[in-house]
């Protein structure tokens, strides 16, 4: 189980993160969404230290961290149990899709070379990218780096999967791709905590919707709810747009597009 | 490699106490014909046939460092070498920081030009020329005292200023007598001596003004005399010169 | 116009060529001296510790805004006034030491930039995953750094190699100055110095030979 506890963040005079509680129960996944700017991403790279938080509590099984006297060593343990899968891939582009998977069991939790490897291999059959194990990022297409990503944070066997608008850089032709993989993982019962602007993968996959604003968490619910009856204004005002830019794409079925036009620039606001 | 040589210098500096077992260190250009030069990779010329001499004359081995002109008053005041074999002129401004031998070598200084100049036939018509003289020699001073000395574009050189007087870069280059004459006879260059030398030029060995270095000085004194006096000095500068210029 | 004496070339060619290994020497020794000292000055300036940072600046600025023969003859022959044991430095030992830190000063600055030229998110995904510090430098950063610093290593290497012609000041009898020498006893001064010039030329070549096959090693996982 993880618990935030009144988590606080600041950029100079700017509160970008206003006391934030969750608890995520084992297996959950929850999606997050909100308006550009309102401490979505920078919530998610606090809980990995990304960013060093100014106040809160954090819990994460048996780790329990007072943010403002984090050690280096629990930094590094707190890192351990979330793993991350950042928007722009972030691939090391001096290894080989392999590596970049076998990277942390070899460098961080000291696995042998032969048995990093071979448990790499087996992502990637899982990922679907068996063919590409020896491939550079450089040579892959966009949506197969950001699986090649999400394999990477697979691989830590973390107790949770940090999703930072993981399909907001892609070409809308691999979009699908990706939220095909991360569906996998949700039947899966990974718990992820997911960031995105995606509202059908909202609707269908996750077990409770976070709308934030303000750097606070205005409302969370079932999607079932928190689509058709939201409770704050802030949140229907939010849905009623964002919805209105998909409505097209969110059918019965509830298939994917990208998100609104401004989903771009999210984290760069976010995060100065 | 490094090592042996740093070892090496390492023990020359402990040798300095017990002074017989030091050799002489000589340094000299090894770029200026034919006083010290180099053939087949071989260091000549009369400077070292005179420091040769003078190590058998006082039983103790001789080594020749070549460095950049321009160096070897710094590695003599820092120690690295004894003295300076290389037609070093005595001038004041030298005597007051070194000790000098006595003059072991009479010239004069010369001007010499490009074959067929005929707009420069001496000193006096060096006003609006430009001249050439090798950096850290004396010939510069030499220039500078001359009363016309504002009219004239003196330029120091490294090395090469034979070269470039006979390529038409400069005017003018001005070096002792001696080796002027030698340059033109032995090299291909276009050269030519203009008018008379114009100034005494005395060269000597200086050592650095300790009483160390005096008291070598003195020894390479009694020895430059014993070659004087039994003819190696005068033999030897007939062999490069064909003429005696250890007397004035 | 005298024809060139080609002979004279030829019978020069060996004689130089037994200058050549200590110009390699002093060159090779200095190239790895100034990489190591550069490496640390840069991951100062990187990270810009405290203290370290303004020294490391001062260095840099000191090394880069004077000229290497002033340094050189600063080294060899003002200091020793002051202190007299730095009378013990030989010209080789010297000649690498001015190399070294003059060289380095404009290294660090290179390396500095490439380190920063490495994609940041990198960093992140690295740290994210619970590397450390040290690990993510030598894992992720310093492999592509180097990539991106090597074109630009590599020239100060072949300035380094030119450079080492000043030792003969210092009276070193390296490949210039021994040119210079049987320069002046044959006055033979274009053959002279056009086969020392094929020299340099030549080794200059080889490395950037091998530069090129650094290069396209380095650059393997770029291609697309």
């Amino acid at each position: 189980m993880i618990e935030l506890e009144g988590l606080i963040k600041r950029f100079g005079d700017t509160t970008v993160l206003d006391g934030i509680d969750l608890e995520i129960q084992e297996g959950e996944i929850i999606v997050v969404i909100g308006p550009s700017g309102t401490g979505k991403s920078t919530l998610l790279r606090c809980m990995n230290f990304l960013e060093r938080p100014d106040a809160g509590r954090l819990r994460i099984g048996d780790l329990d961290l007072d943010v403002t006297r984090a050690r280096k060593a629990e930094i590094l343990a707190l890192r351990r149990r979330t793993a991350f899968v950042f928007q722009n891939y972030a691939l090391f582009a001096n290894k080989t899709a392999l590596e970049n998977i076998a990277e942390g069991l070899i460098v961080v939790n000291r696995w042998p070379r032969a048995k990093a490897h071979s448990r790499a291999h087996e992502i990637l059959e899982r990922i679907g990218l068996a063919e590409k194990a020896n491939a550079y990022p450089a040579s892959l297409s966009g949506g197969q780096q950001q699986r090649i990503g999400i394999g990477r944070a697979m691989a830590a066997q973390a107790d949770v999967i940090l999703f930072d608008e993981p399909t907001s850089s892609l070409d809308p032709e691999w979009v699908e791709e990706v939220l095909g993989l991360m569906k996998q993982l949700a039947r899966e019962r990974q718990t992820m905590l997911v960031v995105t602007h995606e509202m059908g993968f909202a609707r269908d996959v996750a077990d409770r919707v976070i709308f934030m604003d303000g750097g606070r968490i205005v409302e969370q619910d079932v999607p079932s709810r928190l689509f058709t009856q939201p409770r704050d204004e802030r949140t229907r005002d939010f849905l009623r747009k964002v919805l209105a830019n998909q409505a097209a794409s969110l059918g019965p079925e509830g298939s994917h597009s990208r998100g609104e036009p401004d989903n771009g620039q999210d984290s760069i606001k976010e995060t100065p | 490699m490094l090592r042996t040589i740093a070892l090496a210098l390492a023990l020359a500096g402990l040798g300095t106490a017990q002074a017989q077992e030091t050799p002489l260190r000589v340094g000299m250009s090894g770029g200026y014909f034919p006083f010290t030069f180099v053939k087949q990779d071989e260091l000549q010329g009369f400077e070292v046939d005179v420091m040769e001499a003078v190590g058998k004359t006082l039983d103790i081995e001789v080594t020749f460092v070549t460095a950049n002109f321009s160096g070897l008053f710094g590695m003599l005041g820092s120690g690295r070498i004894d003295t300076i074999a290389n037609q070093i002129t005595i001038t004041e401004a030298r005597q007051q920081q070194y000790a000098f031998t006595e003059p072991y070598v009479y010239d004069g200084a010369q001007v010499v030009v490009r074959q067929g100049n005929e707009s420069i036939e001496g000193v006096e018509d060096l006003r609006g020329k430009s001249v050439a003289v090798n950096l850290g020699s004396n010939y510069e001073q030499l220039l500078r005292e001359l009363p016309y000395a504002d009219e004239i574009d003196i330029r120091t050189y490294e090395s090469n200023i034979e070269q470039d007087t006979a390529l038409g870069r400069v005017d003018a280059f001005v070096m002792d007598r001696v080796s002027a004459s030698q340059v033109i006879q032995e090299t291909p260059l276009p050269l030519a001596l203009a008018g008379q030398p114009f100034s005494e030029i005395r060269n000597a060995l200086p050592f650095r003004d300790t009483e160390e270095g005096r008291e070598l000085r003195d020894r390479v004194d009694n020895a430059l005399e014993t070659l004087r006096e039994d003819g190696t000095l005068t033999s030897i500068s007939e062999r490069w010169f064909g003429t005696d210029i250890t007397r004035p | 116009m005298r024809e060139l004496d080609f002979g004279y070339m030829l019978e020069l060619f060996p004689i130089l060529l037994r200058y050549l290994p200590l110009t390699l020497e002093m060159a090779g020794a200095g190239m790895v001296l100034a990489l190591v000292l550069a490496c640390l000055l840069a991951v100062i300036r990187v990270l810009k510790l405290p203290g370290l940072n303004a020294l490391t600046l001062l260095f840099i600025s000191f090394f880069r805004g004077t000229p290497l023969l002033v340094q050189l003859f600063l080294f060899y022959y003002g200091l020793p006034q002051l202190l007299a044991f730095l009378t013990q430095i030989n010209g080789v030992t010297a000649t690498i030491m001015g190399l070294t830190l003059h060289f380095s000063a404009y290294m660090a600055e290179s390396i500095r930039a490439a380190i920063v030229g490495v994609d940041r998110s990198q960093t992140e995904a690295a740290l994210s995953i619970g590397m450390t510090n040290a690990q993510l430098m030598r894992r992720i950063v310093l492999p592509q750094a180097t990539r991106i610093a090597v074109p630009t290593l590599m020239n100060y290497f072949i300035d380094m190699i030119k450079a080492t012609s000043l030792a003969f000041t210092l009276g070193v009898t390296e490949l210039m100055g021994a040119t210079q020498k049987e320069a002046a006893g044959s006055f033979l001064y274009f053959e002279a110095f056009i086969t020392v010039a094929i020299l340099y030329w030549g080794i200059v070549e080889l490395l950037a030979w091998a530069q090129r096959r650094l290069e396209s090693r380095l650059g393997e996982a770029y291609r697309r």
